[in-house]
């Protein structure tokens, strides 16, 4: 009697899982992804290049079968860089059943942070503040890129490798001289501060005072009047790519003879358009290559960009639109993983899927990515790249845990 | 026992019917690449055009700092809002249904000031042979558009000899009065049909 009790169960239950088994439409469902871009507000020159690159990418990735054969479902708002539409948009997204979040800026992914970290809801975004770096303090935030601080120190690093032995201060033996240029008020600006000034200690620089130029100027003639008392030999900028062009042409023009080394969003093609001559010899920390560089799989990111924006001319697009595509592509790779191990819940996504990314590469000229448990600095290093004759050209690839492993490992995580 | 003989072989039929479900499912996904390839060379392009534009809601042109103390409400750098509407009509001359699955386009004042950039992934089926209208709005603001044009419109503004808040003023007030040219660009409408996607590029002035 208990036999065959034991059986009715038996028969049901394998009844079930031999069609779902074998049925190939189970199990399929669309994986939902929200975005929160900037395309009307103070960054919508880059956030709109960046807003189509991240559609374009998860329309390619559908096309390569989605996560695991399931289909992304991307959802994107403007917020126009504005903090409490950044707020509403995120909780619309979450009520829509976004299992991941594409971000944007600094001030937002920050105010953001501790809902995301509370809803463990990972969110990935353009900003790339080493404040997010550290799984301790924000566990769900992650993005592809070398973080700014890292950027500032391989810039600082790479200049000193290349340029300073070429300088008459070295033959004279004396130290280099170096001073930072920045908004001040801006939470994207000021983040590597803190640390390219400790970089610049460390290499033996003399540091002079700070600048604060304006993310609106299009003067900065008495930055730089200011900055000619010191000499430096050379300077970092740490803006976006309008000011940064007003700053170089003001530099050029009032013989400042400093080189110059900038931050990510202040250094793309639109740069030398804007600053003509004063561009040339300018070097910038490039975590991704540039639209249509000659790196691995830029011929997909550039065929999906004439594919799905025919309208966008060519000429328009900008290293913005690679940028989407590495946050994007780390993205489906976790989601496959995690996918694969059967969870997809942020906590699944995070330590099944994203954590377990050792020296992954996307190509597109980044540098490897890895997420461990306690480290979320993606990538060790970044390239430096120069505009020269006309073109952007490799300085260096300046790997910091190479050089410093003991610094990186104990002193320099998430700030 | 005959009864659970009875029921494993209808397990096992069950199963394999499945099986055969997946496989014809498969030959299908075949069946339709094939047809797709076929579609791509009969499908004809929807034709899209802007029929009308228009200002939904006009609230007037008005700016206020934060340092101006509201009469309710919390004080902040708080500017106009501009809704626009557009409505366009999306001819399809195929023989069989489309869907349109998703319209994006830049929205630019005076031909080159860029102030939003539209999406929207909704989906529509135009009836073969049928007309349908889609209609996009969009919202910008007069503190949203201050921070674009002076980050990154600076140089076009000084070019033009013009000041921020005066093209601001000029568009909250041309707008709505369609003195100020309005243009639709870099639009991409995306449509699918028989198994194939086709990106339709667009631009259009209102006049």
């Amino acid at each position: 009697m208990r036999k065959r009790a034991l059986f009715s169960l038996l028969v049901p239950f394998l009844a079930v899982i031999l069609i779902a088994g074998l049925c190939p439409v189970a199990g399929a469902a669309d994986i939902k992804i929200g975005g929160i871009m900037d395309t009307t507000g103070a960054t919508s020159d880059v956030g709109k290049d960046y807003a189509l690159g991240m559609d374009e990418a998860f329309k390619w990735i559908n096309e390569q079968g989605g996560v695991n054969g399931k289909k992304i479902k991307y959802t994107w708002f403007d917020y126009g860089y504005r903090i409490p539409e950044a707020i509403t948009k995120y909780k619309l997204l979450k009520r829509l059943g976004s299992i991941v979040i594409m971000g944007w800026g600094t001030g937002d992914t920050e105010a953001l942070s501790p809902t995301v970290n509370k809803d463990k809801l990972p969110y990935v975004s353009a900003s790339y503040s080493a404040h997010l770096t550290n799984p301790a303090k924000t566990p769900y935030n992650l993005f592809f890129s070398s973080d700014y601080s890292t950027n500032a120190r391989a810039a600082l690093t790479a200049w000193f490798d290349k340029k300073w032995p070429g300088k008459s201060g070295f033959k004279e033996n004396r130290k280099p001289r170096f001073a930072a240029v920045y908004m001040f008020a801006s939470p994207y600006c000021s983040a590597p501060i803190k640390a390219i000034k400790d970089q610049a200690t460390m290499l033996g620089f003399e540091i002079g005072p700070d600048q604060d130029v304006s993310l609106f100027a299009l003067d900065t003639k008495s930055q730089v009047m200011a900055l000619k008392e010191f000499k430096p030999d050379v300077c970092w900028h740490g803006n976006t790519t309008m000011s940064v062009s007003a700053t170089l042409r003001d530099a050029y023009g009032l013989g400042l003879g400093a080189d110059w080394i900038v931050n990510n969003w202040g250094y793309d093609e639109n740069l030398p358009r804007l600053a003509g001559e004063a561009a040339e010899g300018v070097m910038g920390a490039t975590p991704i290559a540039f639209y249509g560089q000659n790196y691995k799989n830029m011929d997909i990111v550039v065929a999906a960009a004439k594919k799905y924006n025919p309208g966008v001319p060519q000429e328009k697009r900008l290293i913005r639109t690679p940028q989407a595509w590495g946050d994007a592509l780390v993205t489906w790779e976790a989601l496959k993983r995690a996918d694969k191990a059967g969870d997809l819940t942020g906590d699944g996504i995070m330590k099944k899927g994203f954590e377990t990314l050792s020296l992954f590469d996307i190509g597109l000229g980044a540098s490897p990515i890895t997420f461990t448990a306690t480290d979320h600095r993606p990538t060790t290093g970044c390239l430096i790249q120069e505009w020269k004759g006309g073109k952007f050209q490799e300085v260096e690839r300046v790997d910091l845990k190479q050089r410093w492993p003991e610094k990186w490992a104990k002193e320099w995580l998430g700030w | 026992m005959r009864k659970l003989v009875l029921l494993t072989v209808l397990i096992v039929s069950m199963a394999l019917a499945a099986t055969a479900f997946g496989q014809t499912a498969a030959k299908g996904v075949k069946k339709a690449d094939v047809q797709k390839k076929a579609a791509q060379a009969v499908m004809i392009t929807p034709i899209v055009t802007l029929e009308s534009f228009e200002v939904p809601q006009y609230d007037g042109w008005w700016y206020f700092a934060a340092k101006v103390e509201p009469t309710k409400g919390d004080k902040g750098d708080r500017g106009a809002p501009l809704p626009m509407s557009f409505l366009f009509t999306v001819k399809n001359p195929n023989k069989y249904p489309i869907a349109l699955e998703g319209a994006k386009f830049t929205v630019a004042f005076d031909r080159e000031f860029e102030v939003i950039t539209y999406n929207n992934n909704d989906v529509m089926w135009i009836p073969a042979g049928k007309t349908n209208h889609f209609r996009a709005t969009t919202m910008i603001t007069a503190r949203s558009a201050l921070l674009s044009l002076l980050v990154t419109g600076g140089y076009k503004l000084k070019e033009k000899g013009w000041d921020a808040f005066g093209a601001l003023e000029r568009w909250w007030k041309g707008v709505p009065d369609y003195t100020v040219p309005v243009t639709v660009k870099e639009g991409a409408f995306t449509f699918t049909g028989k198994g194939m996607t086709k990106v339709i590029p667009f631009d259009a002035t209102v006049k």
